[in-house]
């Protein structure tokens, strides 16, 4: 018999063999990590979704500003 | 449907928005409406919220402006390609309760699969890790209805064949319905690998083209003149 392991490695076994009701639980504490850590709700755009439009505005950030920005840039 | 279905069945997703299938009628669509405005959801790209645009397949996209789930994405939808009707995937479904006593209804794990089998890159590695979780939870004792299941629906190449090596005459007899398995049955993981590939490819043209018709109807609604 295949171990989960020989497949697709120690982590991914280790959620495999989580309940579905553990797997719910865990990834509740990672929603609550990425809200304090002040993420965003709004998702990214799916470009190759059916529903995706090119020309429809998207929205800008509550405060004004992208949350990333390039400071410094390497040369190659 | 979406994100949290598939984390709950044991592929990982982090999903931003909320997907939602809806039984598509008048009474129902009032009842949508009222929740929406509870999330002071706003629709945000065609179609209209209109009841013909649900059944004939479209969806309607939302942005929630309530504090609490400010910004998030709502995707509503009745009708998928290759999915059964509402009420079909309404008997089937998972019913969970959350700590603090909050129910969600999920789609069922098939349902779910046959939902995920479209045009988009990000949807097939997930089908592979839904169906993986879903043998490894329940290889010890499987049932009738799991062998067939994973026989019709795995997608990764080495379970397949043990599936198939273990209950030879199941995956002979559901050969007719999925041609690779005369692969796995025989053992030949090369052939298998490529006629995966080969099935992925053809499923995603048939998304496109199902999806044809409503893109042209969505750029009819986008620019009328």
């Amino acid at each position: 018999m295949i171990a989960p392991e020989q497949l697709v490695g120690e982590e991914w076994a280790e959620w495999y063999r989580l309940s579905p009701v553990q797997r719910w639980l865990e990834s509740e504490k990672l929603w609550q990590t990425y809200l304090a850590l002040g993420g965003s709700l709004d998702p990214e755009p799916d470009t190759q979704s059916p529903f995706f439009d090119a020309r429809a505005p998207r929205p800008s950030p509550a405060d004004g500003r992208t949350g990333v920005r390039i400071l410094r840039r390497g040369r190659v | 449907m979406g994100g949290q279905a598939c984390v709950f069945y044991g592929a990982a997703e982090f999903s931003r928005d909320t997907d939602l299938a809806v039984l598509a009628d008048a009474a129902n669509l009032a009842r949508l409406q009222k929740a929406l405005a509870e999330l002071r959801a706003d629709l945000i790209a065609v179609p209209p919220f209109e009841l013909k645009y649900l059944k004939r397949g479209h969806a309607l996209h939302f942005r929630c402006q309530h504090p609490a789930a400010l910004r998030m994405r709502v995707d509503v939808m009745s009708r998928m390609r290759g999915v059964q009707s509402f009420s079909q995937l309404w008997k089937r479904r998972t019913t969970i309760a959350l700590p603090d006593g909050t129910k969600c209804e999920l789609l069922s794990l098939p349902d779910l699969v046959q939902s995920k089998k479209t045009q988009r890159d990000k949807d097939w590695p997930m089908i592979r890790r839904l169906v993986e979780a879903h043998y490894f939870e329940n290889i010890e004792k499987p049932e009738l209805p799991q062998l067939r299941f994973w026989l019709l629906e795995l997608r990764t190449p080495q379970l397949l064949l043990e599936v198939a090596r273990t209950h030879m005459t199941l995956a002979r007899h559901l050969a007719p319905r999925r041609s690779l398995l005369r692969y796995a049955s025989s053992g030949n993981l090369a052939k298998l690998e490529d006629a995966l590939a080969d099935e992925e490819r053809v499923v995603r043209a048939e998304d496109k083209a199902y999806w044809q018709p409503l893109l042209r109807e969505l750029e009819r609604l986008r620019h009328p003149n």
